[in-house]
C-alpha cells in the first residue's frame, strides 16, 4: 500500500510541475511578443496619452512577475480575461465553442476504439494471412494522410456518391442532439482514420507477443478456449501499452480536430483559435493554448494512473 | 557494437519496405529535381482563358480558377515540403543531441531538467505549439522551420537519451573515462556516431511528421504565403471547387500522401531491420 499511494503522489507533483512549466512556456510566448499591444489595438493615429491609458487598463504597465501571477490566478479560477477582438470573457467563449471540439473527439475516439480493437483481433489470429496483410498495407496507407486531406477526399466522395452534403451545417446540441451528433460523424471519421490505423498496428503487435507468451501455451494445454484466453489473458495484458497509446492518440486527436473544424466549417475550438492568431487577440489565444494544453496533461496523468491500477508491475519499478 | 556495424542481414520484409518506400519517396524527389530546371508552364502565370480545365494533354494535371496549370504548381510545391522538412528536422535534430545525449550521459539533475523541459514541450498538440509560434513570430518559411524544429526537437532528445543510457554502461565507454577523455569528447566521438542506427529511423519519421504538420499549417494560412505554391496552400485554395473540378484536389493530395507515405514506409523498413538484426 505504501508504494502504491507513493506512487500517486509522486505522479500528482509531476503533473503539478509539469502544469507550472507549461503556464510559463505559454506566458513567456505571449510576454516576448514583438510590438506594443496597446498601439497595436489603438492603431497607428492614437495619441500617446490614449496609448498609456490603454496600457495601465490592460494592466500592462506592472512589472513582468506581477502580470504572470495575475493571469496564473486568473487562468486557474477560469477567469482568463477578457478577450480584445469579441470583447468578452475568454472562459464563456471557450466554453460555447468547446461542444464541438470535444464532441468530434469524443466520437472518434469511439470510433477509433470500435474500429481497430475487432481489426486488431482478428489480424492476430493469423499473421501473415491475406487478411492481416490486406489490413497491414491499408493501414500504412491510412496512417500517411493528413486529417484534413482524409476530410477532403471523404467529402468528394460522399458528394459524388450519396449527393450529401453536409459541410457547415452546425446543430447545437441543445437542439437536436441526433443532428449534432449526425454533423459531426464525418469530421470525426476522418480524424479517427489515422489514429484507428495506428491503433490498430500496436494492437495486432502487442497481442501477436502476448500470444506467443509461455502463459497462453499454458493456458491452452489446461484446455481454455480461445476466446476465453483471449478475453481473460491477452487483452488485459495488452491493454497496458494500449492505455497509454489511446492518451496519445486523443492528444493527437485533440490536435487533429483544430485542422479538420476549418474544411468542416465548425465553429469549434479551432475556429477560435485561428480567429485569434489573426486579430492578435492574445488573452484569448493563451487561454485556448494553456487550456488545451491542460487537458493534455491531465489525460496523460489519467493514462498513467490507469495503467499503474491495471498493471501492478508498473507502480513498482 | 560489432553487431550493428557488420549488420549484412536483409529482411525480405525490409525489402518490400524499401522498395515501396523509395518508389513513392522518388516520384516526389525526381519532381522536384525537374521543377529546378523546367516546367511545363510558369506556376504563376494566369490565363483567363483557360480557367478549370480538365485534364487534358495541354494541361495533364488540368488547371485552377485562375487558369494556372496544376502540374507546373505541383512540381514547385513540392520544393518547399522537401526544403522545410528537412531544414526542420536537422534543427530537431541537433538541438534533439545536443540535449539528449548529455541528459543521458550525465544523469541526475541535469537528466530532470532537461527531461521536464522535453515533456512540457510535448504537452502540447504538435501543431498547436507551431501554429502560436507562428502566430507570435509572424508566418513564414523560416519561422514554420524553426518553430516545427522546436516542436520536434523532444523526440530526438529522448532516442539519444534512451540510447546514451545503454551505451555508456559498456565497457569501452569506461575504458575511456579511465583514460582520462572528457566528457565532451567521449559524448562526441564515442556515443554519437553509435546512436546513428537508432537516429536513423526516427529522423526519417520526423520528416514526414513534420510534412504532416507544414501542409496543415499551409492549409490554415499560416505557412507557406501565396503566391508561392504549397500542397496544403493548394488543397485549401481548391476546396471551394471541390466538386466542378475534383483534380484540384486529387492530384496535390496524392503527391503529399506519396512524399509521406514513401517515408513511413523507408522509416518501417529501417526499424524492421533494426529488430531483426538485433536479434541475431
Amino acid at each position: 500500500m505504501q508504494g502504491k499511494a507513493g506512487y500517486f503522489v509522486g505522479k500528482l507533483i509531476e503533473l503539478l510541475v509539469t502544469l507550472l512549466l507549461v503556464s510559463l512556456l505559454v506566458f513567456a510566448a505571449f510576454s516576448i511578443i514583438p510590438g506594443d499591444t496597446a498601439r497595436v489595438m489603438l492603431g497607428p493615429e492614437a495619441s500617446e496619452a490614449q496609448v498609456n491609458l490603454l496600457r495601465s487598463q490592460l494592466g500592462l504597465d506592472k512589472p513582468l512577475v506581477a502580470r504572470y501571477f495575475s493571469w496564473l490566478f486568473g487562468i486557474l479560477t477560469f477567469n482568463p480575461g477578457t478577450s480584445y477582438a469579441y470583447n468578452m470573457n475568454v472562459g464563456e467563449l471557450i466554453a460555447q465553442r468547446l461542444p464541438v471540439t470535444v464532441g468530434m473527439s469524443a466520437i472518434a475516439m469511439v470510433m477509433v476504439i470500435l474500429i481497430s480493437y475487432p481489426l486488431a483481433v482478428l489480424s492476430a489470429r493469423k499473421p501473415g494471412r491475406l487478411g492481416d496483410q490486406v489490413c497491414s498495407v491499408i493501414g500504412h496507407v491510412l496512417f500517411a494522410i493528413p486529417p484534413y486531406v482524409a476530410s477532403l477526399l471523404l467529402i468528394l466522395l460522399a458528394s459524388s456518391l450519396f449527393s450529401l452534403v453536409t459541410v457547415g451545417n452546425y446543430v447545437m446540441p441543445s437542439e437536436d442532439f441526433f443532428g449534432y451528433v449526425g454533423c459531426l460523424l464525418l469530421p470525426s471519421f476522418a480524424i479517427a482514420l489515422p489514429k484507428i490505423a495506428m491503433s490498430f498496428k500496436f494492437l495486432r503487435s502487442s497481442i501477436i507477443e502476448q500470444r506467443a507468451s509461455d502463459y497462453v501455451r499454458t493456458s491452452k494445454s489446461h484446455g481454455l478456449s480461445d476466446l476465453k484466453i483471449l478475453v481473460r489473458h491477452v487483452l488485459p495484458n495488452s491493454n497496458v501499452s494500449s492505455i497509454t497509446i489511446i492518451s496519445i492518440i486523443l492528444s493527437d486527436i485533440l490536435g487533429g480536430s483544430l485542422i479538420v473544424e476549418q474544411v468542416f466549417n465548425l465553429p469549434g475550438l479551432g475556429r477560435l483559435l485561428l480567429s485569434a492568431i489573426s486579430r492578435r487577440d492574445f488573452p484569448l489565444l493563451s487561454g485556448i493554448v494553456f487550456y488545451l494544453a491542460f487537458i493534455t496533461v491531465l489525460l496523460y496523468f489519467l493514462s498513467d494512473i490507469l495503467a499503474a491500477i491495471t498493471d501492478p508491475r508498473i507502480r513498482l519499478k | 557494437m560489432e553487431t550493428v556495424r557488420n549488420n549484412k542481414y536483409r529482411s525480405p520484409e525490409a525489402s518490400a519496405f524499401y522498395t515501396a518506400g523509395l518508389i513513392l519517396l522518388g516520384i516526389v524527389v525526381v519532381t522536384f529535381i525537374v521543377s529546378l530546371f523546367w516546367t511545363p508552364y510558369s506556376p504563376e502565370a494566369t490565363d483567363a482563358a483557360s480557367k478549370l480545365l480538365a485534364p487534358c494533354p495541354e494541361h495533364p494535371f488540368g488547371t485552377d480558377n485562375f487558369g494556372r496549370d496544376v502540374l507546373s504548381r505541383i512540381m514547385s510545391a513540392s520544393k518547399y515540403t522537401i526544403y522545410i522538412s528537412a531544414a526542420g528536422v536537422a534543427i530537431a535534430l541537433i538541438l534533439g543531441t545536443l540535449a539528449g545525449i548529455p541528459a543521458g550521459y550525465f544523469g541526475g539533475y541535469t537528466d530532470k531538467g532537461i527531461m521536464l523541459l522535453g515533456n512540457s514541450i510535448m504537452c502540447f498538440p504538435g501543431i498547436l505549439l507551431a501554429l502560436v509560434a507562428v502566430a507570435v513570430f509572424g508566418a513564414s518559411v523560416t519561422n514554420v522551420i524553426w518553430a516545427l524544429g522546436l516542436v520536434f526537437a523532444p523526440t530526438f532528445a529522448r532516442v539519444c537519451r534512451v540510447g546514451t543510457m545503454e551505451i555508456k554502461e559498456l565497457d569501452y565507454i569506461t575504458h575511456a573515462r579511465v583514460m582520462g577523455v572528457k566528457p565532451g569528447r567521449i559524448m562526441a566521438m564515442h556515443i554519437f556516431p553509435n546512436l546513428v542506427p537508432q537516429l536513423l529511423p526516427a529522423t526519417v519519421i520526423g520528416l514526414a511528421n513534420m510534412t504532416l504538420f507544414e501542409s496543415g499549417m499551409s492549409y490554415l494560412g499560416l505557412g507557406v504565403q501565396p503566391p508561392d505554391a504549397s500542397f496544403g496552400k493548394m488543397l485549401s485554395d481548391s476546396q471551394a471547387y471541390i466538386r466542378v473540378a475534383p483534380w484540384l484536389v486529387i492530384f496535390p493530395a496524392l503527391m503529399l500522401v506519396f512524399y509521406i507515405l514513401g517515408l513511413y514506409f523507408i522509416s518501417e523498413g529501417l526499424r524492421v531491420n533494426l529488430a531483426k538484426g538485433g536479434k541475431r
